[in-house]
Parts: C-alpha cells; structure tokens; sequence
C-alpha cells in the first residue's frame, strides 16, 4: 500500500527479471564477499570532425584520495605493429577501472592484429566497433567495469567515434566523455560540439528562434575545446589532472601530442 | 603415486597469457555472437550480478547499466506503428538523447528496446542472425511468430541471471498479416494489438487506449503514435530525446523520422491547445 | 489503487472518487464516499491510509465550517486549501502524521472561476487545471494534458472523464468499482449520475 505514497513510478510490471532470481542464499557453505573493482578515476572524451576523430585523456590513476601514478595513459592505439604500435588505425580509450581497462584493449589489440593476418587487410572502424560490443557483452554477467570509446576514420574518410557502456550496448556520435568528469565535461561538448541551446542570433525572439545548425568543427577549434575541456575539469575533479594526453587520427596516421595539467 | 604426481603436476607457464581456448576463440574469423558468457567466480553469480551493476535495489552499485524508457507499437489496417523516445539514463544521468530504440532486424522485422540497451541490442541482433539462417535453410523468411518465440526461449534460458529487456517484434509476413509480439526477459511471450512498454508506458497507454481503433488512416496512426510518445517523455523523467517513428508495411518497414521532442511539444501546445497545465504564470 | 481525479472547466470543477473500500486483498464496501464538502462551495475528495483518511477529512471539515459560523461568511476555496495544506504541514511536523492525499474542488463566488487545488500527503499544495492522486496519475494525466482545455463546456469535461475512467478500467489490474462524480458550480455542490456499468475492452 505505501507504494501510492512513493513518487516512483508503478514497479511490479517494469522491473524485469531480478524479482525471480532466488533470494535465499542456500544452507552450507558461505563465501567471502567478492569484489573485484576499484575505480582508479580519470576522464577520457572522443569528438569526430569530417575528417579526423581526436581522443584525449588525462593520465593521473587513483584509488580513493590516494594518487597512484601521474603517468597511466588511456587511451590506446590498437592493432599497429611493434611495440609503438605503428600504422594503427584506431585508438580505444578506457576510463574505470585501469585493470580491466588493460585487460580489454590486450584483447582488442590482438582481435585487430589476428583480423589483419587473416584477412590481409585492415579491420574497418565499423566491424572494430561491433566486435568491441560483443567482447564486452561476452562478459554480461561478469562485467569489465569500464566505459570504452572507440575512434577512427570510416570507410568515407570521415571521423568516426562510437561510445560504450560497461556491458556493450554502443551508438556512434559526434562526441562523448566518460569516466568521473563526464558529468561536467559532457554538457560543455552538448553546447560547443552539438550547439545544444544555441540558437541564430537576429532570428527572433521566444518561439521565433532558430537553432543553430550543428556541423563538424574545424580541426584547430576541436583541440581548443578538448584543452578548455580538460583544464576545466581539472579545476572541478579531484580524479582528473597530472597530464592530458590527446591522439588526433587522420588518414595519415594517428599524432599524438602530451600537455600537462595541473597537479594538485 | 602416479595419480598424485599427475594431479600436482602442471606445464610450466600454464596459468600465463591466453589459454589454448582463448587463443582459439581470437584467432577465429568472424565476429561471433556467442552463446559462451564468462561467469564470476561464486555460487551465486545472478546475485552477485545485482549487487554490482541493479541500481534501483542498490544506488551506490559501481555499474551503472542504461535503462528506462517509452516505447509503443500497435497494429492497425494500414500495417503496424513502431514508435519511441530516444533517452538512456543510468541512476539520474542522462547517459544519452540520441538512443536508437528501434532496432531494424532485417527489411520487414523491427524490434524494440526497453531495459537494458546492451541486452537488446546484443539479442536483437541475435535474433537477426538466426531469422538469416532460418532464410537460407528454409528458401522462405521467418514468421514473426517463430522470431519471437525464437528470443522467448533464448532469454528464457538465461531467466533468473540479471538479463532485463522488454521488447516488441513487430512485422508482416504473406502467412500472418500484419503480427505483433511483446518479450521480456521473465520469458513472457503474448502476441496482440497494442503495447506500450518501458517506464512511461503508462502515460503512453493514457493517450493510445483513448484513440486507438484498427480502422486509423497512416496518417492518423502515425500521428497517434507521436503524440503518445511525446505525452510519455513529458510526464516521465526517464524518458525524453527524439522521437522515433517507424511503420511496418507489406513491403517492409518505413521511417518516419527521428524528431526532437522540444519543438514538436511547443507545436502541439500553442496550435492545438494542450498541456494546459504548462503555464509562465507563478502562482 | 484508489482513484482520485479532478477536472476544472469553463464554469465548473468535476471530482471523481472511486467506490471500493479496500483493506488487503478485500473490497469491504463498494459504494464508498470519499469526499466530504467543506462549505457550499469546496469539496475535498481525499485517499491514503485507512483512518487516517476520514479523522483528517472530518476534522477539516469541521473547522472551516466553524468558521462560516463564527464569521457569517464562507472561506473561499483558495483560502481553504492553504488552511488544509496549513493543518496537515503541522500534523507531518507531530509525532503522529496524516497519511492522506487530497484533492480540493472548488468555485470561487467571488472571482466567478472554478478552482481546483493539488495536495499529497507531504503537504505540497499546486493550483492546477486538472489533478490526479494514485495509480491514476500515471494512466490519465498524459490524457488530460491531450483533452483538457481550460474553458471546456461541461458536457465535454464529463466526456473526457468518462475517457478516464474507461481507461483505468481498461488497464488497472484490480476493480475499483467504478466513481463517484460530484460537481461544483456557482450554485454549491451535487451528485452526478455516473454510469458504471460500460463495458471495456482492451485492443
């Protein structure tokens, strides 16, 4: 009866499954609590241009208030060759958990190389990202706990970016942040990436307004708004900071530029 | 004593890089769909599972999975209307706006994705693996009928493990007409004219139900199932974005648009008059 | 599962409480009231915890009408759906608490327009066009915000609580046994003939 008086909404017919698992924990032997994850913090963020994606993230690990390193990239470039990774296409950047993290783009690495000497050619972004989802989902009930971005240049030469939950659930977009800033960083992108609220001026006033049209930034500006993104984030987070490491990927191959950060 | 030194015995290296399996699995050629789930090491990995990753039983849960949602499809003369909003949230944050709930099968299947986005997705496409093979072995496309009970059984199997979808298969066959089917992951299967499911399904229902008759134009049946999308994105938090319209014909299905809601909503209430509880006035 | 709906229009507020009286899994009562009249002019329809319901109701109902008699006039419904959201702020603030949630119709003589007012159980007060407590937000409020105009004819108010009592019929899991409708106007407060009997179907 007191659910008339929650404000939520009716549960008995939108919850699914969990209700019919058992909820008894069978007689015998106990286990010890099982906890496999920290968050070691940080923030990542992808923005796709016409012809370039840039990913960046910063490079400070923590656990707790403890700051562990101030050098632990990631992001990743994945499926290039030797130990620099050299003519990859594609960078994967992680945020969450760093063990998992490593775990995933190991495995992602070697997916890519086992793609190209199979197939004698390169995987595309788009199949990257859909195996990406399915190596994700493969773990369902044991998940990474990570939140993964995907960037790259598609078939058409144009940026691709394509976002993650920790369990494979994807969508391409024109930008993302993730990790412990992305809630302070993902509105500002809303509204320099996307124009989100921004509308022509002298169209009007009220409903007369016309939206501002979004369309893909010009490489230079895009940087500048990663940097603006970052040092801000820095000023407001306590997990991000130390260093931001960026790659911008073209058709030339991917540059990867390092600016330090506040370290405080 | 041999049985002893075999039991304790192990290859050097055993536990070290990727095992025999492993590697296998890597160096296969396609991208698979697997049926192989890596499970954590306890007794009771379902509830293990809703410890880390269910935040409505546990808020501080480390894994915040997208949820919530509005989605409808009903059928009617002219075919079915398939139509969502376009928002996931995880706990209050809006992970995004721009979610395609409408998942496209193949040409004339369409499904729909409530609950988790990554277990529809996953499954939905799934689904349209198995309905491919079921057209290549058999020369003729699946029944809507065998899709559906195809993802029935095949979530049923995982019942009690933390999967959670609310999903509707939406198609028309030679053999069925126009067929509609709601699944979710407790393994109910019902096949029927109208459904609205997701966290504002209600809201939706409110305006659907009151309209709603087999004999709707396109047009009256497209529009009806906007506004029921746009009345559930305004009165439910959870739901919100675009709306996405889709209508199953004959010859496969047709979008309608992926439409920002804010416009569409300031349209219905300064042409027609609704939502007159929005108001500039404080009281 | 108590329904409790309010729609005001160009000259008239409508309030439909339903009539099953329920404790646990029992209808003890099909043909309950759950309203009382205030004053020639207000009527507070009220759901939530048994007891709590009719001890709160009651009581209001006798302080605004000592009121009328010390005052020889009547408090207008603006004015008594503060003192409502007033009495029960304080009793949330006690040891002991009214669970209730109320809707309060009304007609304003004064300024000549009906009125409708919005209270839950935590004593939020919202003056609204047209209102809903329980599981009948979720089903009838996205109607209304479809069918509601501000300066609807009685006949068409009457038509779009008829859609929401068919629709809480159609999809709510138990029987509430249909409403009652009162309805305030300039001339004080009356019952309406509803019919309960129609038969639903769910497409």
């Amino acid at each position: 009866m007191s659910a008339i008086f929650s404000g939520a909404p009716p549960q008995d017919g939108l919850g699914y499954s969990f209700k019919q698992s058992p909820t008894a924990v069978p007689s015998g032997e106990r286990q010890h609590g099982f906890y496999p994850y920290t968050d070691n913090g940080g923030s990542t963020l992808g923005i796709s241009g016409a012809d370039f994606t840039i990913m960046a993230g910063d490079t400070r690990s923590t656990h707790g208030y403890n700051i562990n390193t101030r050098y632990a990239p990631k992001l990743f470039k994945i499926g290039g060759e030797g130990p620099d990774n050299k003519g990859a296409r594609i960078v994967l950047s992680v945020v969450g958990f760093a063990a998992d993290g490593d775990a995933l783009q190991e495995k992602m690495d070697t997916i890519v190389k086992m793609y190209k000497y199979q197939h004698g050619k390169p995987i595309t972004v788009s199949a990257c990202a859909q195996r990406l989802s399915h190596v994700l989902y493969n773990k369902r009930f044991f998940p990474y706990y990570v939140h993964a971005i995907l960037g790259g240049i598609d078939e058409d030469g144009k940026g691709a970016l394509y976002s993650y939950d920790p369990v494979g659930s994807y969508e391409r977009e024109q930008c993302r942040a993730a990790g412990a800033a992305a809630s302070l960083i993902m509105p500002f992108l809303d509204n320099q990436v996307n124009f989100k609220n921004q509308y022509m001026p002298g169209s009007g006033t009220g409903h007369d307004l016309k939206v501002r049209q979004a369309q893909p930034l010009p490489r230079n500006t895009v940087e500048d708004l990663v940097r603006d993104a970052f040092t801000s984030a820095v000023e407001r987070h306590i997990e991000v900071g130390d260093g931001l490491q960026m790659m911008i990927i073209t058709k030339d191959g991917i540059e990867e530029t390092y600016t330090p950060l506040k370290r405080d | 004593m041999d049985s002893l030194v075999a039991r304790y015995t192990r290859p050097a290296y055993e536990e070290e890089g990727q095992s025999h399996q492993d590697q296998q699995e890597l160096s296969r050629a396609g991208p698979e769909l697997s049926l192989k789930f890596a499970l954590p090491p306890v007794a009771q990995s379902a509830s293990w599972l809703r410890a880390m990753t269910d935040d409505y039983s546990n808020p501080n849960c480390p894994i915040k999975i997208a949820h919530g949602t509005t989605t409808l499809a009903f059928r009617f003369k002219g075919g079915i209307i398939v139509a969502t909003d376009s928002r996931a949230t995880a706990g209050n944050w809006i992970a995004s706006q721009t979610v395609k709930k409408v998942i496209e099968i193949n040409n004339c299947l369409l499904g729909t994705m409530a609950g988790g986005a990554a277990d529809c997705q996953y499954w939905l496409a799934f689904l349209g693996m198995q309905c491919r093979l079921h057209e290549l072995r058999h020369k003729r496309r699946i029944s809507v009928a065998a899709a559906s009970k195809i993802l029935a059984n095949l979530v049923y199997s995982y019942k009690g493990m933390g999967l959670s979808m609310g999903t509707m298969c939406a198609g028309v066959t030679p053999q069925e007409g126009p067929a509609l089917y709601y699944i979710d992951s407790d393994g109910t299967r019902l096949a029927g004219n109208l459904f609205c499911v997701g966290s504002g399904q209600t809201f939706a229902y409110g305006v659907l139900d009151a309209q709603y008759s087999y004999d709707l134009s396109d047009e009256d049946a497209l529009e009806l199932g906007r506004r029921s999308i746009l009345a559930a994105t305004h009165r439910d938090a959870y739901s919100g974005g675009s709306i996405n319209l889709y209508h199953v014909k004959e010859d496969g299905w047709v979008k309608h648009g992926f439409n920002d809601t804010n416009p569409i909503f300031w349209e219905t209430k300064l042409n027609k008059g609704e939502f007159s509880n929005v108001t500039s006035e404080l009281v | 599962m108590e329904v409790l709906l309010g729609i005001t229009g160009k000259d008239f507020t409508i309030i439909a409480a339903s009539k099953a009286a329920m404790r646990g899994a029992t209808i003890l009562k099909a043909s309950d009231d759950k309203t009382r009249a205030l004053n020639p002019h207000t009527l507070m329809a009220f759901s939530g915890e048994a007891g709590d319901t009719v001890q709160f109701a009651e009581f209001i109902q006798a302080n605004v009408q000592l009121y009328s008699m010390r005052n020889g006039m009547e408090l207008s419904p603006a004015a008594t759906a503060n003192f409502v959201r007033g009495e029960l702020a304080r009793a949330l603030r006690s040891r002991r608490p009214y669970t209730v949630n109320l809707i309060l119709g009304g007609y304003d003589t004064i300024t000549d327009k009906p009125t409708l007012y919005w209270i839950d159980y935590l004593a939020s007060c919202a003056p609204v066009p047209y209102a809903a407590h329980g599981y009948a937000q979720y089903y009838c409020l996205s109607l209304l915000d479809k069918h509601h105009h501000p300066d609807i004819s009685f006949d068409q108010g009457m038509k779009i609580l008829r859609m929401c009592t068919e629709e809480l019929k159609r999809r709510l899991p138990i029987d509430f046994k249909g409403v009652i409708v009162k309805v305030i106007t300039k001339d004080g407060i009356r019952e309406q003939e509803y019919e309960d009997d129609v038969k639903v179907v769910v497409p």
